[in-house]
This record gives structure tokens, C-alpha cells and sequence, in this order.
């Protein structure tokens, strides 16, 4: 080839201890030990069991978060989460009444969310000039509208076969089904984001959509695939929430929205997307938990644990930002 | 009363780590146009920054009119009647042309600012500058080449007797540039010093009477633009001699490989038919806005063909979007890098493989990290990128390296049997310009049919082999490398609205 010149370029990985510690993930981790250090001084009931036992009603915030994050680091967003929960919840409760099979309950669920999903993908896709917050906000509106028609005056249902709901909310030894699930989709949603293509081209578009357009990467097929993903999810969670509170109302889902995206931004994955990992994320939504169950605990009230959430999610954008100038400050010293 | 309106002698200034001026002289003449040239990196941005207050210099004097001066910011080079232009206007886009240039010296009465006085003094500025358009007009309405005008409009309002162009002319077209010069000429006849930054030769030639140059931080001369030869420049600027900055190897084309025909988009472009042989290099120019890029988009499925058919080895083929014709082996790379090229934020490998990722995805599913970062390391290599390692992230490269990257994204892709090139040496300096056209003559040898968009006349006349012209969305001419000559291009681009009918 012409110009060669024999230059070698490196192509060794150079990971180190100290860089991995020093990481957001790392700093995560430290938090996350502080806050069960701080819980367990607060409460002396804040043992594995314990907390084990509360989580079940935390958890479905969980299932949000992953697909939420995917969308995230498109450089996209889903507000419309809470209430394709909402609805998707509403359907299960009533399809479940007028005597439908279990398993077919679970299903519509799941279709419901997937079809809400569908939706929100295909304004996305096709008209790429609406933000996404404007079109996710519109089918909040939405989603929960429909929710409340079908739920009509009342305004609630609940589920007469409540047996089977219950079954769901099983555990072995200590642990709940539930959980179970959540360490399972933790583990595919980072696999699929760090190791496998469709990952790759997630980070790729939301780093860079029309470099990612002019490489060949299907953008719309990939964002569309996102929401189809957030809506099945929002359906799962919809399933969990449901068989912890045996009906649904019209606030079912209220702002899950907000914490999913909490605890992705909380771990370190930006809203403008191509940013952030997802372990980060899944550490992020484990702190936030265990934080509420120990506060909890101690009976703070619920308004004085969101003000301290939203503390920690401020500090956790403003901190990377400050330890970068620090680092650039720190370099520019070295060098002079 | 010193000889020149402006000397500075000694000048350092170090940014933490480098040297970004090492002792470098500088000295204009009242009235003349001065040309600062150099690579990029060389260090003229920065000097420029020193001359307008931006940066301190640690060492080194500075004189207006003999007198020794101290800039302790912008301001106090604004007061003493300095004023830059940069290459993309810092205008406020959302507000009128007066209100651009009157900005922060607003004519106030009583502390009431006077448009109508201000709409008809920017006007009367306008004009003399022979601007098409109106003081009351929506700056972010104009085109580059009128938003820079009005950044001279303002220079002059500040009642400014130097001015400093930072490449003035990196984003206008061939008929802008020459109505430029025209301003140049009559500014420096009004009796204003110029300085006058850029990469093109031709301006420094029509414009300067004199050219510094600096390399690696240093000042290496003085020069008077009628006796220094073009190579001498040239390796004053690189520090070695080019022999051969268009390195074309003469070749018989092979087979046909790629052919448009009849291709239409409303608006954009009409009946566009052109075809490459292997291993030919095909130059498509004309001005900027002729629909050059617009019909390679739409060819390649960013945007859509509304008529017209394509045809890859003879065979018809059909493309709905960037990701057949990259599967059919059709390869773009954007005029813009940074933005449609490369992801700046990610290492060099991982931006060479992203067309490619299929190809190292493993039985499991999962990508074959190792085999995906040897691959791009050999490709980066074999464009002799001027990088450590494939972590190196897009945004420390120069323009001219992250050209060379994106042309190693386009080989790594083994189906690739088209490259289309648009504007490849865009914003690259010397040196790295000729590397990449003896990347692009190596890739005509190795039988890829190569097609270069461009608006440079040397390097369409140095590197075609032949050479389609576009003027108003339709192809106004074909040309043979041995007739093509810059005058018969420039009258194919402008040709009159008698033939380009309407689009």
C-alpha cells in the first residue's frame, strides 16, 4: 500500500485495576456498600431477609429501567413508560375477570405493552423531526386515557382470581421469583449491550446517528426494535405490579417512568445517548432500592426519600463533570 | 514612526505540555495583504489569537505603529483597531445583519439604541462591500460567503485598519471566492493591512504580496509572493520536498463497474447519467449547491432516487437504503468526517469495523473483540494513520488522519467494489493531502472504480481520469483528462440558465 511506512499501531487492551476502581461503575459500587453499611446502622431490621422480602415491590421499577436504558443511549426516551403499565395492567386485570386462562393473561399483558411499544417506535421512526419526549408525552397522555375509559367511573379493578396472581409473587428460601428474573435480565441486557452487535449499533446511533445512517446501520429498524422492547417490558412490569397489588387503578405506573430513567442516569448513562453502561445502570437501580427499603425502615417519610433521591441523581450528573475538570486540571499540571 | 503598522518579535506561547509558538516574528506593512501560511497545527490560529488578545504570550513584544502594546484581552485589540473573520462566522444567527454587526458598539442616543440610524449605516457598509442583500435581513438566512461579509462589515464599522481572515475561503465556492478577493482588494485600497490565513494556494497568489510561514511552532520566513516558487513554498511549509503532490499513475481502464442513469430527484437534480470503469478515477465537480453530493446520497439510499436506474457490474441493482448499497459494495465517505464519517468519540477501531460487524460475530453470537481490532489495526495501518493505538479516540486525530481513517473504514469492507469520495481533501493540509491522493491512486491500481467529488481544480485536473461537470442539478459536460483544463470547467459549472433548464 502506498504511504506505508511501517508505523505499528497498538491494538493491545490496556485495562488496569486502578482504572476500573476509579471508574463511575467503581464509585458506584462504593456507594452502594456505604448505603447498606448506613441502613443496617439505621435500622436493625435491615437484614438479607428482610430486605429480600420488601424488594418485590421495587422491583418492577427495575424491568423499566433496562429497556429505558437501551433508549437512553439511542439518545432517545420513553415517558410514556407508567402508562403502558397502566394499561397494560388494566387489560390483565380484565381479561383475567371475564375468565380468561393465566397463562393467556400473561400474554395479553405482555401484547398490550409490546402494542404501546409498536406505536410509540413507528412515530419515532417515521417522523424522525418530532423528539421523542414530545411523541412519548402525547402517548402517556394517551396510553392512561384509555386505561381510564376502560376502567370507567370507579376507576379500579381488581382481580377476582387472585390465586394465580398471587402464585407469582412465590419465593425460594428467601429470594423471590422475581428477583430471579431481574439477575437474569441483567445479565442478557449487558451481554447483549457490550458484547454483541445489536449493542454495538445502539451506542453507534446515539453517538453518532448519520455516521452510524452513512455506515449501514439500520437506525430505524434499531430505535424501532428499542420501543418494542421498553413496551413488552413495561407489560412484564405490569404483570409483577399487578400480582403485588391484586388489581389496578388509574395511578398504576404513575412516574415508573421517571425512576427507570433515574436509575439509568444515576448510573452514569446520559440522556443524550451513546454514553454510559449498563452495569452502571443495574448497580444505579440497586442502591436507589435498598436505599428506599432502609429508609423504609427507619420510617422516613416517602416525600423526604424522594427529595433524597433527587439529591443523589443531581450529584451523580454533576460529580462525573466535576471529576473530569479535576483530571484535566490534574493533567495540565503534569505536563507543564 | 516604525515602518509597520504591526510587528510582534519573540513571540512564545505554551500551552500546558507544548509549544505552540516558539519565538516566532511577524511584521506587516501598512496597506498590503500579508499571507500566513502553514500545515495545519503549525501554529497560525494561535497567533492569531495572540495578536487579537485572546491568548497571552509568555515571551516576546508586540508593536502597533511602533509602539509597544499590551493586550490584556479582546477588548483592548478592538479598541486598537483589530478585528478577525473567521471561517465560520461567529454571527448570532437569529438576529438581523444590523444587529450582527453593530453588536456591542450599538449607536445609542440617551441610552436608546437608533436602529433606523444603525439599519441605514449597516446598509451604507453592505453596500460598499457590493453585498446582494439587505442590513434588515435574518443573519442566519444568508449564505457562509454573505455571513462572512457581514463580519467584514463589521470590522469595518469598528472603523478596524487591520484585519485578520482566518481561511476566508475553506467554505465558498469558486464565485464567491473571486467576489472575496474583490473586497480584499478594496479594503487594502482603502488602506487597511490584511492578513490573510489559508490552504489555498490560488488566494494566496491573487491576493498577498507578501507570505510568512511557519512550521511546528516556529517561524520559518518571509517571503515575497512573485519570487518564491510553488515547491519552495511547499517545503517550507512541510519541511520537505513533495516531489509529486499528484502521484497519477497512467492506466487502461478495465470493465465498466458502476453506472447511473437517468437519475432524478425533484429539486435536487435532473437526468444525471455517468458511469466508472475499473480502476478509473472519475471527478465530479462544479460549484457547491450544483447537486453533486445530492446525487451520490440519493444514489446510495440516505436519500431517495426518484427516476433513474443504477447499475453494479452491469447488473441492475436496486438500493433502498445505506445498508444495501454498503452490502452491494458501494461506499460513500461523506464530505463531512465528523460529523457523518466517524464517530469522534470512539477509537479508531471500533470506527473502522462499525460497517463490518457482522463479519466478527462468532458462533455464540458475540463479537470476536480480538479479530475486530487486528482487523482495524491492519487497515489503519495500511493507510499509515499517524495514531498509537486503535483506543485512539476520532477527535485526537488531525483532518487529514481522520480522512485516512474513514478510507480505511471503506476498505475494510472487502465487498467494496465503488468508492465514492466527496471532497476528500477537504479542510487537509499539504503534506496529508498528498498522502491521500497516493491512497486514491493505489486504490485505481488495485482496480476499485473510484469516483471524486470536488471543487478543487488542481486536484480534479492532477487525479481524474475523466471528469463529469455539474451546473444546476444536470451534468453540463464530460471531459477527457487531456482536454480538461480549469477554464473549460469553470464555464461548464456556470453555464447560464439558457440550457440548465428547470430542475
Amino acid at each position: 500500500m502506498a504511504g506505508k511506512s511501517g508505523r505499528e499501531i497498538n491494538a493491545t487492551p490496556q485495562n488496569t485495576l486502578k482504572k476500573s476502581i476509579l471508574s463511575w461503575e467503581g464509585i458506584l459500587v462504593i456507594i452502594f456498600l456505604a448505603v447498606l453499611v448506613l441502613c443496617r446502622i439505621l435500622s436493625p431490621n435491615y437484614t438479607l431477609n428482610n430486605v429480600l422480602r420488601e424488594m418485590p415491590k421495587y422491583l418492577s421499577e427495575i424491568f423499566l429501567f433496562f429497556p429505558m436504558a437501551y433508549i437512553l443511549m439511542l439518545g432517545e426516551i420513553d415517558i410514556s413508560v407508567g402508562s403502558i403499565v397502566c394499561l397494560s395492567a388494566t387489560a390483565g386485570c380484565l381479561a383475567s375477570n371475564a375468565g380468561t386462562p393465566f397463562p393467556l393473561v400473561i400474554l395479553i399483558m405482555l401484547l398490550v405493552g409490546g402494542l404501546c411499544g409498536v406505536v410509540n417506535g413507528l412515530i419515532i421512526t417515521r417522523f424522525p423531526e418530532l423528539p421523542s419526549m414530545i411523541v412519548t408525552l402525547g402517548t402517556q397522555i394517551i396510553f392512561r386515557g384509555i386505561a381510564e375509559i376502560v376502567l370507567g367511573n370507579g376507576g379500579s379493578v381488581s382481580v377476582t382470581d387472585s390465586a394465580s396472581f398471587r402464585a407469582i409473587s412465590k419465593r425460594v428460601g428467601p429470594f423471590p421469583y422475581m428477583f430471579f428474573l431481574v439477575v437474569i435480565c441483567a445479565v442478557v441486557f449487558v451481554i447483549v449491550s457490550v458484547k454483541m452487535k445489536f449493542g454495538r449499533e445502539l451506542m453507534a446511533i446515539g453517538s453518532n446517528r448519520r455516521t452510524s445512517l452513512y455506515s449501514g446501520i439500520k437506525v430505524k429498524a434499531t430505535i424501532f426494535k428499542a420501543y418494542v422492547i421498553m413496551g413488552v417490558f413495561s407489560g412484564l412490569a405490569a404483570l409483577f405490579l399487578t400480582a403485588a397489588s391484586y388489581g389496578a387503578n388509574t395511578t398504576t405506573g404513575d412516574g415508573f417512568e421517571m425512576d427507570a430513567i433515574a436509575m439509568a442516569v444515576f448510573g452514569g448513562i446520559a440522556t443524550t445517548g451513546g454514553k454510559g453502561k449498563m452495569i452502571g445502570g443495574i448497580i444505579a437501580a440497586f442502591i436507589i432500592v435498598c436505599l428506599r427499603i432502609g429508609l423504609g425502615q427507619i420510617n422516613m417519610n416517602s416525600q423526604l426519600i424522594l427529595l433524597i433521591i433527587g439529591i443523589l441523581l443531581i450529584a451523580a450528573v454533576i460529580l462525573p463533570n466535576i471529576s473530569a475538570s479535576f483530571k484535566a486540571a490534574k493533567k495540565k499540571k503534569s505536563q507543564a | 514612526m516604525s515602518e509597520y503598522v504591526l510587528e510582534l518579535k519573540g513571540i512564545t506561547k505554551i500551552f500546558p505540555g507544548v509549544k505552540a509558538l516558539n519565538k516566532v516574528h511577524f511584521q506587516l506593512l501598512p496597506g498590503e495583504v500579508h499571507a500566513l501560511m502553514g500545515e495545519n497545527g503549525a501554529g497560525k490560529s494561535t497567533f492569531i489569537k495572540v495578536i487579537t488578545g485572546v491568548h497571552k504570550a509568555e515571551e516576546g513584544e508586540m508593536f502597533l505603529n511602533g509602539e509597544k502594546v499590551d493586550f490584556k484581552g479582546p477588548k483592548d485589540a478592538a479598541a486598537a483597531g483589530i478585528a478577525a473573520v473567521y471561517q465560520h462566522p461567529t454571527s448570532y444567527p437569529d438576529l438581523t445583519v444590523t444587529e450582527n454587526i453593530f453588536m456591542n458598539h450599538e449607536i445609542k442616543k440617551k441610552g436608546v439604541l437608533q436602529w433606523k440610524e444603525m439599519n441605514k449605516k449597516a446598509q451604507e457598509y453592505l453596500d460598499e462591500l457590493d453585498a446582494g442583500f439587505k442590513s434588515t435581513a435574518e443573519m442566519g438566512t444568508l449564505s457562509v460567503a454573505e455571513q462572512q461579509m457581514v463580519e467584514i462589515a463589521k470590522a469595518v464599522s469598528t472603523n478596524a485598519q487591520i484585519i485578520i481572515l482566518d481561511e476566508p475561503t475553506a467554505a465558498l465556492t469558486a464565485n464567491e471566492s473571486q467576489k472575496l478577493y474583490t473586497i480584499v482588494d478594496k479594503l487594502r485600497d482603502d488602506g487597511k493591512s490584511i492578513i490573510f490565513i489559508s490552504h489555498r494556494f490560488e488566494d494566496m497568489y491573487r491576493l498577498a504580496t507578501r507570505v510568512t510561514v511557519f512550521r511546528d511552532s516556529q517561524y520559518i520566513g518571509t517571503y515575497d509572493v512573485d519570487k518564491i516558487t510553488n515547491a519552495d513554498l511547499i517545503k517550507a511549509m512541510v519541511g520537505r520536498e513533495i516531489s509529486d503532490m499528484y502521484p497519477k499513475t497512467e492506466i487502461t481502464p478495465g470493465e465498466e463497474v458502476f453506472r447511473i442513469e437517468k437519475a432524478s430527484r425533484t429539486g435536487y437534480f435532473k437526468d444525471v447519467s455517468l458511469s466508472v470503469k475499473a480502476g478509473e478515477i472519475v471527478g465530479l465537480t462544479g460549484l457547491v449547491g450544483a447537486g453533486r453530493t445530492e446525487v451520490m446520497e440519493a444514489v446510495c439510499g440516505i436519500t431517495k432516487l426518484e427516476e433513474g436506474k443504477v447499475f453494479l457490474q452491469g447488473k441492475e441493482v436496486n438500493i433502498k437504503n445505506p445498508t444495501d448499497s454498503r452490502d452491494l459494495g458501494i461506499v460513500l465517505l461523506p464530505e463531512d468526517r465528523q460529523k457523518t464519517g466517524l464517530i469522534l468519540s470512539w477509537g479508531l477501531g471500533r470506527n473502522v469495523t462499525l460497517p463490518i460487524l457482522k463479519k466478527f460475530i462468532k458462533k455464540n453470537g458475540f463479537i470476536d473483540e480480538k479479530a475486530e481490532r487486528e482487523t482495524a489495526k491492519k487497515f489503519l495501518e495500511d493507510v499509515d494513520t499517524k495514531a498509537i493505538s486503535v483506543f485512539d479516540l476520532g477527535s485526537s486525530l488531525s483532518g487529514g488522519n481522520q480522512q485516512k481513517v474513514v478510507v480505511a473504514k471503506a476498505l475494510a469492507q472487502d465487498q467494496m467494489k465503488v468508492v465514492i469520495m466527496d471532497e476528500p481533501t477537504k479542510g487537509v493540509d499539504v503534506g496529508a493531502k498528498a498522502e491521500i491522493y497516493a491512497i486514491m491512486d493505489d486504490l485505481a491500481k488495485q482496480g476499485y472504480g473510484i469516483i471524486m467529488i470536488s471543487s478543487e481544480m488542481p486536484e480534479i485536473l492532477g487525479m481524474a481520469d475523466r471528469i463529469y461537470v455539474m451546473c444546476n442539478g444536470r451534468i453540463t459536460g464530460e471531459l477527457n483528462r487531456n482536454e480538461a483544463t480549469q477554464e473549460v470547467i469553470l464555464e461548464l459549472s456556470m453555464e447560464k440558465s439558457d440550457k440548465g433548464a428547470e430542475v
